[in-house]
């Protein structure tokens, strides 16, 4: 077992998804400098092969996979002819830190497969490309594993687009996307229309729901989609597939089955079940795999995220599933290893592309902690009171939810809710009045749990769990209890008038204390309307602060600003999303960190992220800010949030059994304690 | 569960069914007078009411709109138990729903409430042309099985109050007023405490 990929234990004993928290990035090890600033661009020599044989890549989906599995098998037959020893020419340091960071945490020996394309954009038609499939002890972490370097020339069929690429999304919107629909991976509509007020928020543009269902790996729609995502089972029977009938990709799932049992047990010697391939890359293109029992999950894209943010969207993708089915659906595997899963799943494919949806906005998705929506302390209170008085009957969670922000939340004794569980219930659409059966994969992954639903208003909404299939009408007479309370503490129309002013505005970030009148911590919500919002129309906030994302350790819980007019659009939100993406798994890079501050600066922002033992702060500066006075904007923002604390986080009530754990470990490890832990120094 | 009380009756009525039916359909048409062209699928299930007026009394219905993809099958007793009535629907265009319908009346017949008020409806009447399921095949089943039987149409809103009212008038015959509460509940409390005295 490699230390670099601990599974840190969860209260209820169930692992912590090695997702983008406390996972290795290897891939961004090239392009950050720990502990400095750095005006790298994103694209760091790690993503691009430094082979000198320029292998022109830029190919279909189906072609990567037919060369793939020809390569692979090359490999298998002509183990002679090909096997080299030590690695081969083509690999770079940063392959061979790949293979060791990426080792299986759950396999004794690991196979990393790396597929080297390298991009050319000129040429078109003539392709080859070197696979190499790389083995090593995990535990030894030495370099002496079996290497194969396989060269294999492939006719591609070239696309009809006018670009060579298969994938016109590598090359931003082309003519042959725009042709085939509105996959919000491929062509991102900018309306003018839809930016109202300076602040959109990008979810508000999406249409739930599978759309290209005529589509199959033989279209070239299909192919061209930017992202991928595959649920399969161990026979390779497609279970979900994010573009296309999953009927039609049967072939192709088996393809990717075949991938990863010839893995797992295909070829080489002796004892090496347990291998796993964890990752593909192909040009632009990472396949990312998640092996899950009997159940497969695979992405392929070209969007550029991080492996460890895939790894971390495949992860919530399975949970969703054992969310709507839990995990005793293992059980069908054991019985009849040709299960067919996809009955079971019918009618959920909008669940699911609903969480692929909010893979591209909602930070929650990597950031692991959940939001709440402002609210007055008082007011957050007596919602939490009467929530507390129905847990004490009998239900186990009680959830009052404002779209993905929490208003409040209670469990009952010892029960302890994960924020990926709270994102994935969220997630889980139910309408009007509903009581459905759930599984929380965090809390229980084995059992069924009832929940009740009631929407409250359009976007307000009550959950209570339970665990007894027949306390439909108790929770029935919860909720109108609840709501009769909530009507008249006036806690609604308080919820209703958060979501149309919105938290934390950049333009309202104090400038100093002292020239600003009154309060120098003022309340959310309480700015005059002709605030100072207008001295800076069109640049965020002072010294170019365009947006700010604060997560608190301790509470599990995450505050970002509303978005402002310089990232006004869904386009641009997305991008700055991706952008906090990639960070996040740069600063969490277990090989080289974690990195307690990053400067870095590119041609869309400047991004200054800071992360403590209390908390982590990422934001978003205008590119030409400058350094020392983004720096300082920083330190106000920190106090800001720390002066309206109790208003834009949940207190007190941690639903979250282990969090007197960690306060108690933090500090032992680390005797400064407090919120803000001494500020960031010039 | 069907409750009387000064001419009132609560009535718990479940609609079973294959995916797609158009069970939520049919339940949109008859409490908000609407229909969608792309009704999300149902997860879980959801919950309704509305009340009617028949003759001089009313019938509240609480009605479980449940989803009818198989994983919940093993769920829908928890829905069915109890229940006054059940509407059985299957889409005229699919003769695998109409098969999925005979498995739950069936179900139902084995399982539920014997006094319960059964209906069968062939949703989607709209789509003549399409039609794969014969009306006289429907009617001759639900005669054998004393079911009620009529086509109906969600979006053209043809027969969805009907059924509901043909139910609520054929409630109270069906629940006679000496035994007013839930059959089950009380089943299981003399079951409860048959077992109860067989550990003492």
């Amino acid at each position: 077992m490699l230390p670099k990929c601990p599974i840190v234990p969860r209260a209820n004993g169930y692992p912590i998804v090695p997702g983008a928290c406390g996972f290795p990035s290897p891939m961004a090890s090239d392009s950050v400098s720990p502990s400095s600033s750095s005006d790298s661009a994103y694209d760091s020599a790690a993503y691009q092969n430094p082979n000198p044989n320029p292998n022109p890549s830029d190919k279909p989906i189906n072609a990567i996979d037919g060369q793939l599995m020809s390569s692979l098998v090359l490999a298998d037959s002509t183990d002679s002819v090909n096997h080299e020893e030590g690695p081969p020419s083509s690999v770079n340091e940063g392959d061979i830190v790949d293979a060791n960071v990426l080792a299986s945490e759950e396999s004794d020996r690991t196979v990393m497969v790396e597929v080297d394309v390298r991009e050319e954009e000129e040429e078109e038609v003539q392709r080859s490309e070197a696979v190499v499939v790389e083995e090593r002890e995990t535990g030894g972490g030495g370099g002496e594993g079996e290497v194969w370097r396989v060269n294999s020339e492939l006719e591609v069929d070239a696309p009809d687009s006018p670009n060579s690429s298969g994938y016109a999304g590598e090359r931003g919107t082309s003519s042959a996307s725009s042709a085939c629909g509105t996959g919000e991976d491929d062509i991102c509509q900018v309306r003018d229309g839809d930016f109202v007020n300076g602040v959109v928020e990008s979810q508000a543009v999406w249409i739930p729901g599978k759309r290209h269902v005529d589509e199959d790996d033989a279209s070239m729609s299909w192919r061209q989609r930017k992202k991928h995502f595959f649920i399969l089972s161990h026979s390779g029977k497609p279970i979900y597939s994010r573009h296309g009938d999953e009927h039609k990709l049967a072939g192709f799932s088996a393809t990717l089955q075949a991938i990863i049992s010839f893995v797992e047990n295909g070829y080489a010697d002796e004892a090496n079940n347990g291998d796993r391939v964890k990752l593909v890359r192909a040009g632009k293109h990472q396949v990312v795999f998640l092996v899950k029992g009997p159940i497969y999950l695979v992405c392929i894209s070209c969007t550029e995220e991080p492996f460890e943010s895939l790894r971390g969207q495949l992860e919530l993708l399975y949970g969703q599933m054992i969310l709507i089915l839990t995990k005793s659906v293992n059980r069908c595997f054991e019985k009849n290893p040709k299960f067919d899963m996809t009955p079971l799943l019918g009618g959920t494919d909008v669940v699911f592309s609903s969480l692929i949806h909010s893979f591209n906005w909602n930070p929650a998705t990597f950031l692991h902690a959940y939001t709440c929506l402002p609210l007055a302390y008082p007011t957050r209170q007596a919602a939490g009171a009467i929530l507390q008085d129905v847990a004490d009957s009998g239900v186990l969670f009680a959830i009052l939810m404002c779209k993905h922000k929490v208003v409040s939340l209670v469990g009952a004794q010892k029960a302890s809710l994960h924020p990926d569980d709270m994102l994935l219930l969220s997630n889980f659409v139910m309408t009007s009045e509903s009581f459905s059966p759930i599984c929380l994969p965090r809390y229980n992954p084995m059992a069924f749990l009832y929940a009740y639903v009631h929407y409250l208003d359009a976007n307000t909404y009550l959950m209570l769990l339970t665990t007894s299939s027949d306390a439909f009408y108790h929770l029935k007479e919860c909720r109108l209890h609840i709501e009769a309370v909530l009507l008249k503490s006036n806690v609604l129309s308080e919820v209703q008038r958060s979501m149309l002013d919105g938290g934390m505005h950049v333009e309202d970030v104090p400038v100093d204390p002292s020239p600003r009148s009154g309060s120098a911590s003022p309340h959310l919500g309480q700015h005059s309307p002709e605030r100072v919002r207008e001295a800076y129309t069109g640049t965020g906030g002072p010294c170019g602060l365009w947006h700010f994302m604060y997560r608190s350790i301790y509470l599990d819980q995450y505050v970002s600003s509303e978005f402002s007019s310089p990232i006004g659009t869904p386009k641009q939100q997305k991008r700055l999303h991706r952008a906090y993406q990639k960070i996040y798994a740069s600063m969490h890079d277990k090989g080289f960190g974690p990195h307690r501050t990053q400067f870095r600066r590119d041609e869309n922002y400047v991004l200054l992220c800071w992360v403590t033992q209390d908390f982590e702060l990422y934001a978003a500066f205008d590119p030409l800010a400058d350094k020392a006075l983004a720096i300082r904007t920083c330190n106000r923002v920190c106090q800001w949030v720390k002066d309206v604390e109790n208003e834009i986080f949940l207190l007190g009530a941690s639903p979250f059994s282990w969090w007197g754990k960690r306060i108690e470990k933090c500090f032992a490890e680390w005797p400064v304690g407090g919120l803000i832990a001494g500020h960031l120094r010039l | 569960m069907a409750t009387i009380g000064h001419n009132n009756l609560n009535a718990k009525l479940v609609l079973l069914g294959d995916m797609g039916a158009g069970k939520s359909s049919l339940v949109l048409r008859f409490v908000k007078g609407q229909f969608l062209e792309f009704q999300e699928s149902t997860i879980g299930a959801a919950f309704f009411s509305q009340t009617l007026a028949v003759n001089d009394a009313t019938v509240k219905f609480e009605i479980w709109d449940t989803a009818g993809q198989e994983r919940y099958h093993s769920l829908a007793p928890m829905y069915y138990r109890g229940a006054a009535a059940a509407i059985i629907v299957y889409d005229i265009t699919s003769a695998e729903s109409f098969a999925r319908a005979k498995k739950w009346v069936q179900e139902l017949q084995k399982q539920g409430n014997p006094n319960m008020v059964m209906a069968l409806a062939g949703n989607k009447a709209d789509l003549e042309e399409r039609r794969c399921v014969p009306a006289e095949d429907a009617r001759a089943y639900a005669e054998e099985n004393g079911l009620f039987f009529v086509e109906t149409s969600a979006k053209t809103a043809q027969n969805v109050n009907e059924i509901f009212y043909e139910i609520a008038k054929k409630l109270p015959r069906a629940q006679p007023p000496q035994n007013p509460a839930g059959m089950v509940l009380v089943d299981r409390q003399t079951d409860g405490s048959r077992a109860s005295t067989c550990c003492s």
